[in-house]
């Protein structure tokens, strides 16, 4: 019984600490005063009409947008054939081959920005949209391989076999039957590529110019010299865009993860 | 077979590895390299290695970036499985486990810098944090969180807590409640039963969330560098300045081997320490 009231304590603590930050910066956003305040003093939507009218956080947004668009795209086109090639046939480096593909999860992302700047510096394929889209193609790729991965039941194989056997070829077995099968898997990787692409500071850093910017490389720079509502709105506008996102999938695709399956 | 069928993997593969040839391993290569190239460009040498293993502040960074790494890991588990538990065993009501994993995810889909922004505002000496202990009686005066260990830490936990909660909640989820209905029927308590029978099915989730943790948290910038305010130092930071501003290739290679190597260690260790568990269990 004491076991039980201390982990709801415990839990309620955890539950608060996640929530607290995201509350403070949508209260902070709102506020009339020209520093940060919480709780915030009046109310205003002046701060988010500022950084709307600003032209450089909207081309940072779409610039965002767009690369994580691109660079999701690549990846799913690199990591579907992968995935089918990795579950097919065994042969020999099979396992190698797989790990590397999936290691960029692991890897500090730092390094490995701060490695495709030195080699694209080699060719001169630094700072434009094409060198920032290969890192983020890069970074992303694996999240969308695991998760078809995952998919790739012996079921699946079984029904493969079945749809050749019956005569279709490879582009109708992969339309008719691979596709629809691995789907789920291949929405939860392709959302979690363009997520992690949206938000990335540390691959971006390394590329970014004054006129070509990503909105979180922007904010990162912002944050560090000058801290005001502005940024406080820019924020409060990204949490509210995220939990728009969770609530939409939460009620299409269904969030109920931590249910008890039994 | 055909040879259609043989060929396949090799067709699908190529692109793929192709690309992650030339754009993950060879970059890859060329830091290694540069981290053994004499600065002067005369030929090989591990002076760059020497440099950081026989110097006192490299210790320190490396020692402060594995001591934030393994502090972090530590308290996402002991908040984290107590939240899983909460989650997956005591709510019954569906609507507030759905908010409360809405919650949890929300900050997964928001940046680091955004996440760790709010964490800046609220440690801050008139912070929210600070009122609230003043206004309790628990501080005399403001405490210093911006530009310490404590305060980096309680910015990494936050922004890797969901991923602890939501490795060992699904392992939670997939125990069969018959194996802990048998364990009480045989006469153990509670607590027995959670140490022998519980404890044990739900570790590869524990372990699986610790080394996502804990990777994320040595390698990690943004929060660092947000919450340090320039007066503690990681390795991610030290890496990104010897490339951003000092122009260091040489010296920034053996940092990056060196944070790399010590990670695969980290990770190697506590896969063998899951896999030691899962025996004895």
């Amino acid at each position: 019984m004491i076991a039980r009231l201390l982990v709801r304590l415990v839990a309620w603590i955890a539950l608060v600490y996640l929530a607290l930050p995201l509350v403070v910066i949508l209260g902070a956003s709102v506020t009339t005063t020209s520093f940060l305040a919480f709780p915030p003093q009046g109310w205003t939507l002046d701060w988010y009409r500022k950084f709307l009218a600003d032209p450089s956080y909207v081309s940072a947004f779409l610039t965002s947008a767009a690369l994580a668009g691109v660079a999701t795209l690549a990846a799913v086109l690199l990591s579907v054939p992968a995935a089918l090639a990795l579950t097919r046939n065994r042969f020999p480096g099979r396992d190698a081959i797989s790990a590397l593909l999936l290691s960029p999860l692991v890897l500090p992302y730092i390094v490995l920005g701060a490695a495709l700047l030195q080699f694209g510096g080699l060719f001169g394929l630094t700072r434009s949209f094409l060198s920032l889209a290969i890192g983020h193609t890069v970074i992303v790729a694996p999240f969308v391989l695991r998760s078809v991965l995952a998919m790739m039941t012996p079921e699946q194989r079984a029904l493969e076999e079945a749809s050749s056997d019956l005569g279709a070829g490879p582009w109708q077995t992969f339309f008719l039957v691979v596709l629809p099968q691995i789907r789920p898997g291949l929405v939860t990787g392709a959302i979690l590529a363009y997520i992690t692409s949206f938000i990335n500071v540390e691959l971006s850093i390394f590329n970014t110019t004054a006129d070509l910017n990503t909105i979180p490389v922007k904010l990162f720079n912002y944050v560090q010299y000058t801290i005001d509502p502005t940024i406080a709105a820019v924020s409060g506008a990204t949490i509210i865009a995220a939990v728009l996102i969770i609530v939409i999938l939460d009620l299409t695709v269904g969030l109920d993860m931590l249910s008890e399956k039994r | 077979m055909s040879s259609a069928r043989r060929y396949a993997p090799v067709l699908l593969l190529g692109l793929p590895m192709a690309f992650f040839t030339a754009f993950f391993l060879a970059p890859l290569c060329v830091v290694a390299l540069a981290s053994v190239m004499a600065r002067d460009g005369g030929g090989f040498t591990l002076a760059n290695y020497t440099g950081i293993l026989f110097d006192g502040y490299h210790w320190d960074v490396i020692a402060t970036t594995f001591r934030i790494g393994l502090g972090t890991t530590l308290v996402c588990i002991l908040l984290g499985y107590p939240l899983a538990w909460y989650l997956v065993r005591i709510v019954r009501w569906h609507a507030w486990r759905r908010a409360c994993v809405i919650i949890l995810v929300v900050p997964l889909f928001t940046s680091n810098i955004v996440r760790s922004f709010g964490w800046m505002v609220m440690l801050g000496r008139n912070g929210l944090v600070n009122d609230t202990l003043q206004g309790l009686g628990l501080l005399d005066r403001p405490m210093r969180f911006l530009g310490t260990e404590l305060g980096i830490l309680i910015g990494m936990v936050y922004v890797l807590l969901p991923f602890v909660v939501l490795a060992v909640g699904n392992t939670l989820a997939r125990v069969d409640p018959a194996l802990e209905q048998a364990s009480s029927d045989l006469g153990a308590a509670p607590w027995q039963t959670f140490l022998h029978v519980t404890l044990p099915l739900t570790l590869p989730g524990v372990i699986s969330g610790a080394i996502m943790v804990l990777t994320l948290a040595v390698s990690a910038y943004v929060t660092p560098a947000l919450l340090s305010g320039g007066r503690v130092t990681v390795l991610a930071v030290l890496i990104f300045q010897q490339y951003a501003s000092v122009f260091d290739q040489y010296h920034g290679g053996a940092l990056s081997i060196v944070l790399l190597v010590l990670t695969l260690i980290l990770v190697a260790a506590a896969n063998r320490l899951g896999q030691a568990g899962g025996r004895t269990a």
